[in-house]
């Protein structure tokens, strides 16, 4: 027996599936906040100088406050593929024990008095936050008087840190848009203008952001290159384990006879 | 035949076979145990749940080894001690975290299985029961896992969940404060929820699994038809439809084993996080006991019955409402009673039914997974009620239904369900749009359920007669 499909049968399912959509969709927009857009990042494990540049930055001018409580500077300079002498050369460790961990030699009782909160630790920063979200960070503070610290950030709204680049990169005003912050309507800062010159050009800065971040990735997947490495061979075993299982798993039950009935077969 | 006599009485192997029924118990529990021949892809599950719990050991020893239980030294002996300084650390404990996921994921789907082909109906509701106490001791043995690397997720949950107690009035908090060790979750928490996750909750489990075995290897296993194998028997005794466990299903396992470690070992090498989801993102900040996150939430696996627990506007009986699954689960083998195990030869409206008991808890889960917003909890508060109602609709089904029983269940059904509602309305403030707005989820539910069996009722007429014999069919049958 045939029928033709007609769309009006299927009005009030349709109907149905119409309110379903509504009142789900309706129970996502209650906390929406205005996001600003991430700048795109790709990190590079293999770009080695891009890394080491990173590591100069980081170890240098982040370590003032942050630490990587994880990271030891000997396993750092695996990481980055230098020597000990060439890491002590290049990079060094702030007066610390090659095998030391990496440790600020800011107290976090201190950066607590002064910015009220303590530094995170970078350590797996860029686990807890996306690259591009760490990069968008990095390059988007911008002037707000009303902060102690006179900036704030488009993707970290009240940001506790202070403009560390501002010579580098020079001060930044926001783009501004009429949005909404957790459901409420107000004004939100979607993007950054630079507002005056630093020491360095915009794609100077950029590059240098894109090299801290892909270096606090690197030290957050320290296993991730040797993972990628052995990982097809492993699951290379097992695919390979799977067919000649199931060839022994054919040529086993090649002698079991198994009914000729179907389930769906019977009993209608 | 005799499976008690040793086979072989000389050289070492006879010596000890003599003393200690090693060949004798291989046979009669392996190698001339019979199972239906009929397992399809459902019957993997099971075995490996076995092997992962084996792997969750194993991984578990050298993670305790190099852990250090104490809220100054946990989170950087699992992320420096275990992921960094120690060799092949990393792969250790990512192995131990996708277990994790991995032992609830096929635990569900070897209870769904179970579901599906009336697996705890007579003579196996004792079998069921004991699943019912592992998936509890797993679920234990999962939460006090969860605070050890101490992250905020970490530190959150169990404050979260040792406050449950606290629901009781007068008695809770004492209770909780014994239980932590502490007023807060702190180093006494730290240091029993270490003893119990390495020692105590894996003996119990490993317990729990010995009698899930010997209760299943002595009332057999049920299979895809719900026919009993036992019944149809040769003139030696061993069942038409039977065949020995081994070699036949060892090697069929072995297939199994492989092509679960494919998968597996794909999220180990290459998405431990599992998309944020096997890892929480949160518990890459370490526990700050000054700082409740926004959101705490638990794993996946928890995450329906985390949507019941928020569901319910009030703290003792959103606690009951999701213990309360559990007792359902538990009471499954009193509610469903029709005698046909198998939902292939049941009604096309308890198939539907079943199907809905998934689909209600996937849909629970996904509710969970959003922010704790007063739509998502009114969401969850209905949903809840769908899969109560999957359960609680179930004796409905144990017998052909008159019309008049039809309607009855119908009118009672709904008016349950909107009385529930005026109650949480009465006891909290879920506003009555939200409510109206959502109410129409188990209303139609138990709509389709009843009114279906009223407009149709060819939909609830089960199989007119059962298969003689296993029949073939599915995947990997």
């Amino acid at each position: 027996m045939t029928q033709k499909y007609s769309p009006r049968r299927h009005r009030p399912v349709l109907a149905l599936a119409a309110v379903l959509l509504a009142t789900c969709g309706a129970a996502w927009g209650s906390v929406a906040s205005t996001v600003p857009p991430l700048r795109p990042i790709t990190v590079n494990l293999q770009d080695k100088a891009a890394l080491r540049n990173g590591a100069l930055y980081a170890v240098h001018m982040c370590v003032a406050c942050h630490s990587l409580q994880g990271v030891r500077y000997s396993s750092l300079a695996k990481v980055l593929g230098l020597s000990r002498a060439q890491f002590l050369a290049t990079i060094g460790t702030n007066g610390q024990h090659y095998h030391d961990t990496i440790t600020s030699n800011m107290p976090a009782a201190l950066m607590e008095a002064y910015v009220k909160i303590a530094p995170p630790d970078l350590t797996v920063i860029a686990e807890r936050r996306s690259p591009a979200w760490l990069y968008t960070y990095l390059t988007s503070f911008y002037v707000d008087p009303s902060r102690p610290t006179g900036v704030n950030n488009t993707v970290r709204y009240n940001v506790a840190m202070p403009d560390v680049f501002a010579s580098m990169q020079g001060l930044q005003k926001p783009v501004v848009v009429e949005g909404l912050r957790f459901g409420s309507p107000a004004k939100v800062a979607v993007g950054v203008q630079p507002l005056t010159q630093g020491t360095m050009t915009k794609a100077q800065f950029d590059q240098t952001a894109r090299d801290i971040v892909s270096f606090l990735y690197a030290v957050a997947h320290p296993h991730q290159q040797e993972r990628e490495r052995l990982g097809p061979w492993i699951l290379g075993l097992f695919l390979a384990l799977s067919i000649l299982t199931y060839l022994l798993y054919k040529l086993y039950w090649s002698r079991v006879i198994t009914s000729k009935e179907r389930w769906w077969r019977i009993g209608r | 035949m005799n499976n008690s006599k040793p086979s072989k009485t000389s050289g070492v192997f006879g010596w000890i076979d003599q003393r200690l029924p090693i060949s004798a118990t291989w046979r009669s529990q392996v190698s001339r145990y019979p199972a239906p021949k009929n397992f399809n892809v459902w019957y993997f599950f099971g075995s490996l749940a076995m092997l992962v719990l084996v792997m969750q050991l194993a991984t578990g020893l050298f993670l305790a080894i190099h852990y250090q239980p104490n809220p100054h030294l946990a989170y950087w002996s699992v992320l420096r001690g275990i992921q960094r300084d120690s060799r092949w650390g990393w792969l250790i404990r990512y192995m131990h975290i996708v277990g994790a996921s991995a032992f609830f994921l096929l635990v569900y789907l070897h209870m769904y299985r179970a579901v599906m082909y009336g697996s705890y109906k007579k003579p196996r509701e004792l079998l069921w029961l004991v699943g019912i106490f592992i998936y509890l001791a797993l679920a234990a043995e999962a939460f006090l896992g969860y605070l050890l690397p101490w992250g905020q997720m970490s530190y959150w949950g169990s404050a979260v969940v040792t406050n449950f107690v606290t629901a009781l009035p007068v008695i809770g908090k004492p209770i909780a404060t014994w239980m932590r060790g502490s007023f807060v979750v702190d180093l006494p928490t730290l240091n029993r929820f270490f003893v119990f996750h390495v020692f105590l909750m894996p003996m119990l489990l490993l317990a729990l699994v010995l009698v899930h075995l010997i209760a299943l290897h002595q009332v057999g296993s049920n299979n895809p038809d719900g026919i009993e194998i036992h019944d149809n028997v040769n003139e030696s005794g061993w069942p038409r439809d039977g065949i020995p466990f081994h070699p036949y299903y060892t090697v069929k396992d072995l297939f199994g084993v492989s092509v679960f470690f494919v998968i597996f070992f794909w999220f180990v090498f290459y998405n431990p996080a599992g998309w944020g989801l096997l890892l929480d993102k949160l518990n890459y900040t370490p526990a700050n006991i000054l700082h409740t996150p926004a959101d705490i939430h638990p794993l996946w696996f928890f995450l329906p019955f985390y949507a019941m627990l928020r569901g319910v506007p009030d703290k003792l009986y959103g606690i009951m409402a999701f213990g309360g699954s559990f007792v359902l689960l538990a009471f499954l083998p009193l509610l469903d009673r029709n005698p046909i195990r198998s939902i292939r030869y049941r009604s096309v409206l308890y198939k539907f039914n079943v199907l809905m008991m998934a689909a209600s808890f996937l849909w629970l889960g996904w509710i969970a997974h959003g922010f704790a917003t007063e739509h998502n909890m009114v969401y969850g508060l209905h949903v809840t009620e769908v899969f109560y109602s999957t359960f609680l609709v179930l004796p409905f089904f144990n017998r052909q239904r008159t019309v008049r029983a039809k309607i009855i269940w119908l009118v009672l059904a709904e008016a349950a369900v909107w009385l529930i509602d005026v109650w949480m309305y009465s006891i909290h403030a879920h506003g009555w749009d939200l409510m109206l707005l959502t109410d129409w989820i188990p209303a139609l539910y138990l709509l389709v359920v009843f009114g279906g069996a009223l407009a149709f009722p060819a939909l609830t007429r089960d199989a007119a007669k059962l298969p003689e014999r296993l029949t073939a069919g599915g995947i990997f049958h």
